[in-house]
């Protein structure tokens, strides 16, 4: 099995879909000799020219309304957009035209397009440019929103995306993009819709997505420590929500928390909190607990920052509340 | 409203704690977060905070060994009332004896509850669930969760240690007899009728069979069931219904009733199943069991029995019966045998089903083993049909696809 960085798997995805196939093609600022803010389409303008490698204007709203207009012209299109912050730039038209095409059209339109962006804190990167947005495109019916928090991971679900028939917000996260992990020799599409236990456990489930699936992962360990057995899963595609893996871990376990990098206040947290309670309702037993960032835009200071937003320590304080042992 | 402190729990299992001394005295005012006493455990020694702000009022248990949940303190505005507790209680009669808490449990409860400003009991939804299935009341439970939530470990603990928790047996606890004194129940009309049909059922030359079912697949199929299903309260009786039903009709001898002047074999299955009401003994009908599917059974059966548990039925619910199904697994019994309910000819009695070593391919193996007695009107039917009936009735539990 070779081992890839989470910006090597995005790549190798996406190269290997445009090799293979006439229709894929890739566009976005800077992505062509630049290889894109986090280098992640890297050499691939050598490969694949201009054509296919497309620097856009500096506007999110033109780039994602041509991918829209190629798409419905029968291409592939993955576009990237450099910042989750800049998602709101496109949200026009990813939210008021993608989502609802297919729709209006009585299904005689279809709009196969990837909205490819990345955010997240740890780094300093201010207020403007790491929020994490998942939660507003999760609220669009119309759009699948896929979160993936590993290599093999972010190369099986992208590989999906790129070929699914219905328009795909792809988040990736800032600070994974270094991180390595095997990967399958040939690339094994990862069904849309399908969560990941990434660790089994009895006492707690803990839901969680993008870095804090790390953060979790590294919590579990902790708690384990102390005799609390926690089962880490990730849902990774966050529409449509895989309930049934989530609802049969708790029933399970009888205690979830939810953890993700974004403001808890009407995150997609809330949403799963919802789902749990109303599907596994007689099976809880403890408050479903909720761990994410406080309420307040990202602070640029380095300490400031590292208190907005959480990290393994807040994931095992709460699979301590769950389980009574504070 | 003075708000209890209560003894937390620390860990999983933790059962009780020893205060070794507190760090605040009566009358001291406390912050929320602030250390109120040290507490010793098997595993730990560690100080536990305040959960609220006031005054320390009163300290109930200066040290020693206390028992999770119990009432340890309180804490309130300055020269607020302390409800009358447990205060003289010294930790150790507690402590030797911890199952006797749960009978303590209900003064301090009602006072927990009164704490809280509503009668409302905090437990958990899970908590809730077990206690509503195993017909514990939650009232009589002492909560270790957070603030004193009553959580599932608090009920299990419940039931293991209080076979007195059963809900018909209440007036163990209530009754207030003087000491030495005859207590007399007058007979109430259930009561006369149970004792008059039983007397009749006695007169009647029956045999008894016996025979024991591996209920793997069976607890399989009620756990998956659930999960496709969780609104329909699927149980074990409910494949036993069905399974019954089933059985019933291809040994249609069992489904009879003896007459002077014939044996009627009847077309379809009505099971009654004895249920244990307030009043008394009463058995409530599932017709024509053999023609519902087992997400009906239940339905039917959730409504018969809840209507039973608040004396609701009606007559009709309790007439038809071909056929009776006993069971006792919930209080541990492991075999039993019932008395007949006539005209019916069968009865079968249900132990509990539990973990036994059985032969398994030549070796032994650990199984959910659940014992069926059948009670059989020897006038109506034979050994040998009585013997099939309940062999294919064991058939049907072990390989529960057999019955469709």
């Amino acid at each position: 099995m070779p081992e890839l960085t989470y910006r090597e798997a995005v790549r190798d995805a996406l190269s290997t879909a445009m090799r293979q196939d006439e229709d894929v093609f890739i566009m976005g600022e800077d992505i062509a000799e630049m290889g894109g803010s986090m280098g992640v389409t890297a050499g691939m303008l050598d490969e694949f020219g201009k054509e296919r490698v497309r620097n856009t204007p500096i506007s999110e709203m033109a780039l994602a309304g041509a991918a829209i207009g190629a798409a419905m012209q029968g291409m592939r299109p993955v576009a990237e957009i450099m910042y989750e912050d800049f998602m709101t730039l496109a949200a026009e038209q990813v939210v008021n035209q993608a989502a609802k095409l297919r729709y209006m059209s009585g299904g005689q339109l279809t709009v196969p397009v990837v909205f490819r962006t990345q955010g997240g804190a740890g780094w300093s990167p201010g207020a403007q440019h790491a929020q994490q947005l998942e939660a507003w495109f999760v609220h669009i019916p119309g759009l699948k929103v896929v979160f993936a928090s590993t290599p093999e991971d972010v190369r099986g679900l992208l590989w999906s995306a790129i070929y699914d028939d219905n328009p795909v917000v792809f988040f990736e996260h800032r600070t994974l993009y270094p991180i390595k992990g095997n990967v399958p020799q040939e690339i094994e599409p990862i069904p849309i819709g399908r969560a990941r236990v990434h660790r089994r456990g009895e006492d707690v489930t803990v839901i969680a997505t993008g870095r804090l699936v790390h953060e979790s992962l590294k919590a579990a360990e902790e708690a384990e420590s102390e005799g609390i057995s926690v089962e880490v899963v990730d849902p990774r595609t966050l529409q449509p929500l895989d309930e049934e893996t989530l609802v049969s871990s708790v029933k399970k376990t009888n205690r979830a928390v939810v953890a993700h990098e974004a403001v808890t206040r009407m995150g997609f947290g809330a949403e799963v909190a919802a789902v749990l309670q109303y599907q596994a309702f007689d099976w809880l037993d403890a408050p479903i607990e909720r761990v994410g960032a406080k309420f307040s835009p990202l602070p640029f200071a380095p300490v400031m920052e590292a208190f907005v937003v959480p990290h393994a320590e807040d994931v095992l304080a709460a699979i301590k509340r769950t389980v009574g042992k504070t | 409203m003075a708000t209890e402190v209560i003894l937390p729990r620390l860990g999983q299992g933790m059962e009780s704690g020893t205060i070794v001394r507190w760090l605040k005295s009566e009358g001291e005012p406390v912050e929320k977060g602030e250390p109120l006493f040290e507490l010793d455990t098997d595993k730990v020694t560690q100080e536990v905070e305040a959960e609220t702000n006031g005054v320390l009022l009163k300290i109930a248990v200066a040290e020693g060994e206390v028992p999770v949940g119990q009432t340890v303190a309180f804490i309130g505005a300055e020269g607020e009332d302390v409800p009358e507790v447990v205060s003289e209680a010294p930790a150790a009669p507690a402590a030797e004896e911890p199952s006797n808490s749960l009978l303590q449990a209900n003064e301090e409860t009602a006072s927990a509850s009164d704490a809280s400003g509503n009668g409302r009991i905090k437990a958990s939804p899970l908590a809730r669930r077990l206690a509503r299935e195993r017909g514990i009341d939650l009232a009589r439970l002492r909560g270790t969760g957070p603030e004193g939530r009553i959580v599932a470990e608090d009920v299990e603990r419940g039931e293991a240690g209080a076979p007195a928790s059963v809900p018909t047996s209440n007036s163990l606890l209530q009754a207030a007899v003087p000491a030495g004194e005859v207590e007399q129940i007058p007979l109430s009309n259930v009561r006369k009728t149970i004792a008059r049909r039983l007397t009749e059922a006695w007169q009647i030359p029956v045999f008894q069979l016996q025979a024991s079912a591996d209920m793997t697949r069976v607890n399989a199929l009620v756990a998956r069931l659930r999960e496709r299903d969780p609104d329909v309260r699927l149980t074990v009786t409910d494949v036993l219904t069905k399974v019954c039903a089933q059985a019933l009709m291809r040994h249609r001898e069992v489904n009879a009733e003896f007459t002077a002047e014939a044996i009627l074999l009847h077309p379809s299955a009505n099971v009654g199943l004895a249920v244990a009401a307030p009043q008394g003994l009463v058995v409530p009908v599932i017709r024509g069991a053999e023609r519902l599917s087992l997400i009906e059974i239940a339905h039917v059966r959730g409504d018969l029995v809840g209507r039973a548990r608040e004396n609701k039925l009606r007559a009709e619910d309790l007439e038809g019966g071909t056929f009776t199904i006993s069971n006792l697994g919930m209080y541990a019994v492991q075999s039993f045998t019932a008395v007949l309910n006539p005209p019916q000819a069968a009865i079968v009695a249900v132990g509990a089903t539990e973990d036994r070593v059985v032969p398994a391919d030549g070796g032994i193996a650990v199984r959910p083993m659940v014992t069926l007695t059948g009670t059989f009107d020897h006038r109506a039917v034979d050994g040998a049909p009585a013997a099939a009936f309940l062999q294919t009735l064991r058939e049907s539990l072990e390989d529960p696809g057999l019955a469709l």
